[in-house]
């Protein structure tokens, strides 16, 4: 049930246990009021009415009577009992305020018609009742509206930070300031929160770029330095070689940082899958087996080829340097899922629990690679919103399944209000 | 992939191509002048953005390799500069190789740009490729030579003609100043009118950067390019590339 809703039913409840309570407390304060009045009113006629009776033994013209037969019989046995009452009854003539004494052996009783005031009674419920409805009338759609902006306020709310957590830091809820009121107070709050959170992705991005820079530069030096050192000096092939593995480290690693700072993008364009795969095995250099189990081959999906390649290259390099066996690609059936498999000893328990380490590979002596092949890739699976997945296969060797999202659409889904 | 040995390729042939360096970073200022030198090209260096600017007067380059964080005028700056001057190609360098950098730097005027550290046969690479785009009386590559004979008449779209023979770019009569890599890339739009051009296929068409370029340089030239002939010529088709309104 909505928040505008279950206000709704709060206020409609709250206006008519008011109405009702007031309607009650009224009802029965003027019904006491009448009935004391007639009572009060009763006696005094029956007091001037026996004055009358012990003076000429005889009551009319005094509004009582004499063993009256239509008296409340329990009255009567009070009376006979020696005692005065009064009480309200309603006989054959209506409504009515009882009021009887003994008079010399006889039952001198004084009736009060309340027929009237009765009545009026009956006319007053209705207008407290009419007056009740007419209040919920008022209220409630009064409730239901202020209810309603109140639930879109939230809502809105809700879908701008939906937007935020999405990657979309420029969204603003931008509500109106209200002192005192504690949407336009969280409102707020989010919009701070979102603009905390961007200028600190900002700052990190700079900072990636910073430090790219502070990397970069030397090593620019540094690698066309060693292009110029004699081709066929043996140490001179030592610094090319190493100063290569350090350009792929520091590409590498940059490409973390930029991955952890959440500056990536993807740049989404419709692509064959397939194709696509083949193109990146075939870059690696190295050999592998693809499979494609669709026949049409043409199925499209919205992915960043670029990246797609990075995660690929890095699955299957990762497949050569640490398994072994025969490395085979699989395309699904549904053109979106790619398996890479080798046949050799599995991924560590390590890797399956705790997901790939930075630095960590699989081997002791730590002999080739730096392990940040894998975290790449996985890193680069999010930023594609593409599940990449690390398990053994039964009869052996590390299986990596990649799984394309289902559908990006033609623009990235908004939220929908 | 394999590490490639300096190839001096052609050995002894100079491109008598005349490039400016402009780098502040004095090891990268004499080792690209050394590498470039190797390959045959004519190298003057700078190592400010004023002083480039002075040089880039002088001398006249074919071809200008700027670097984007350089004191005094930075590469952003020097490439505007020199682009109210003259269209030669442009290349930056950029040390960062973030969408700031990037993306001003082609706003700037740049024709491409490479992100250090790159191998000098990759910026041979792409340096030829530029100068290739600035030299050639270009005819879009999927016609034939003797085809292309015949077929350099004007063409012409609305306000715009386009001579590529003549190198020539007219909207309402006024003759437009192209830079080599936006006539190039108007011209594979002229090649095939109404048909979306992937910006992977003009990347490679245009720049030859085969597969791992950034499709950013695309995007950029042809904002670049409807500045200049006028923004509703070119359409975008979200997600895929662009096409020329007959």
């Amino acid at each position: 049930m909505t928040l505008r809703w279950r206000i709704a039913a709060l206020v409609a409840a709250a206006t008519c246990t008011a109405a009702s309570a007031v309607g009650v407390l009224v009802h029965q304060a003027s019904r006491d009021r009448e009935l004391s009045q007639a009572r009060d009113a009763a006696s005094t006629t029956l007091d001037q009415a026996a004055m009358i009776y012990a003076r000429t033994g005889a009551v009319h013209g005094s509004g009582a009577a004499l063993d009256a037969p239509n008296l409340p019989s329990d009255l009567r046995d009070l009376v006979r009992r020696g005692h005065r009452g009064s009480r309200f009854a309603t006989d054959p003539d209506g409504p009515a305020m009882w009021a009887a004494r003994p008079a010399g052996g006889r039952v001198l009783s004084v009736r009060v018609d309340l027929g009237t005031t009765i009545r009026d009674l009956g006319a007053l419920d209705t207008n407290i009742l009419l007056a009740g409805l007419s209040t919920t009338a008022v209220v409630l759609p009064l409730g239901v509206f202020t209810a309603g902006r109140m639930s879109r306020r939230l809502r809105i709310a809700a879908g701008t930070a939906r937007r935020i957590a999405a990657g979309e830091l420029d969204a603003r809820i931008s509500a109106a300031n209200r002192p005192h009121d504690e949407i336009a107070e969280i409102s707020g709050a989010v919009d701070s929160m979102a603009a905390a959170l961007q200028e600190r992705l900002r700052s990190e991005q700079r900072f990636t770029a910073d430090v790219a820079h502070e990397l970069r530069t030397p090593l620019m030096g540094l690698v066309t330095a060693a292009e110029l050192l004699p081709a066929e000096d043996e140490a001179a092939g030592y610094v090319r070689d190493r100063v290569r593995v350090l350009s792929t480290l520091v590409e590498d690693l940059l490409e973390i940082s930029r991955l952890d700072a959440g500056a990536e993008r993807a740049d989404l364009t419709p692509s064959a899958v397939a194709p696509l795969v083949e193109e990146a095995v075939a870059r690696t250099g190295l050999a592998a087996t693809l499979c494609t189990e669709r026949a049409d081959g043409a199925a499209r999906v919205w992915t960043d080829p670029r990246r797609l390649e990075r995660i690929l290259a890095n699955l299957v390099v990762n497949a050569h340097r640490h398994g072994g066996g025969e490395v085979v690609v699989t395309v699904g059936d549904d053109g979106r899922t790619v398996t890479v498999r080798d046949h050799g000893p599995g991924y560590p328990q390590e890797l399956l629990t705790g997901g790939p380490q930075r630095f960590r590979t699989g081997v002791k002596e730590r002999g080739r690679g730096h392990g940040l092949g894998l975290t790449i890739a996985l890193g680069q699976a999010q930023v594609l919103g593409a599940a990449l997945e690390f398990g053994n296969a039964a009869d052996g060797g590390a299986v990596a399944v990649l799984r394309l999202p289902e559908d990006h659409g033609e623009e990235p889904a908004e939220f929908e209000e | 992939m394999t590490p490639a040995p300096p190839a001096f390729t052609p050995p002894g042939s100079p491109t008598e191509a005349h490039l400016l360096l402009v780098e502040d970073d004095e090891v990268i200022r004499n080792t690209v002048r050394m590498a470039l030198e190797r390959y045959g090209f004519t190298v003057s260096t700078a190592a400010d953005g004023l002083t480039g600017l002075e040089v880039f007067r002088e001398c006249r380059p074919d071809l200008l390799l700027l670097d984007v964080m350089l004191p005094e005028l930075d590469g952003i700056g020097l490439c505007r500069r020199i682009r109210e001057l003259s269209l030669a190609p442009i290349l930056m360098m950029s040390a960062r190789g973030d969408a700031l950098d990037v993306v001003s730097g082609l706003e700037a005027g740049a024709d491409d740009y490479v992100v250090k550290p790159c191998e000098s046969a990759v910026l041979v690479a792409r340096i030829r490729s530029l100068l290739r785009r600035a030299s050639l009386p270009s005819v879009p590559r999927n016609g034939a030579d003797d085809a292309s004979e015949a077929e350099p008449e004007v063409l012409v779209f609305g306000d715009l003609s386009i001579d590529p023979r003549g190198m020539e770019v007219r909207r309402g009569g006024e003759l437009l100043a192209l830079t080599p890599t936006e006539l190039r890339v108007l011209l594979e739009f002229a090649a095939s009118p109404g048909v979306v051009l992937e910006r992977r296929t003009l990347l490679s068409r245009v720049w030859d950067h085969a597969w791992q370029g950034d499709t950013r340089v695309v995007d950029l030239h042809v904002q670049r390019l409807r500045a200049k002939i006028g923004a509703a010529r070119i359409e975008t088709v979200r997600g895929f590339g662009y096409k020329l309104r007959r």
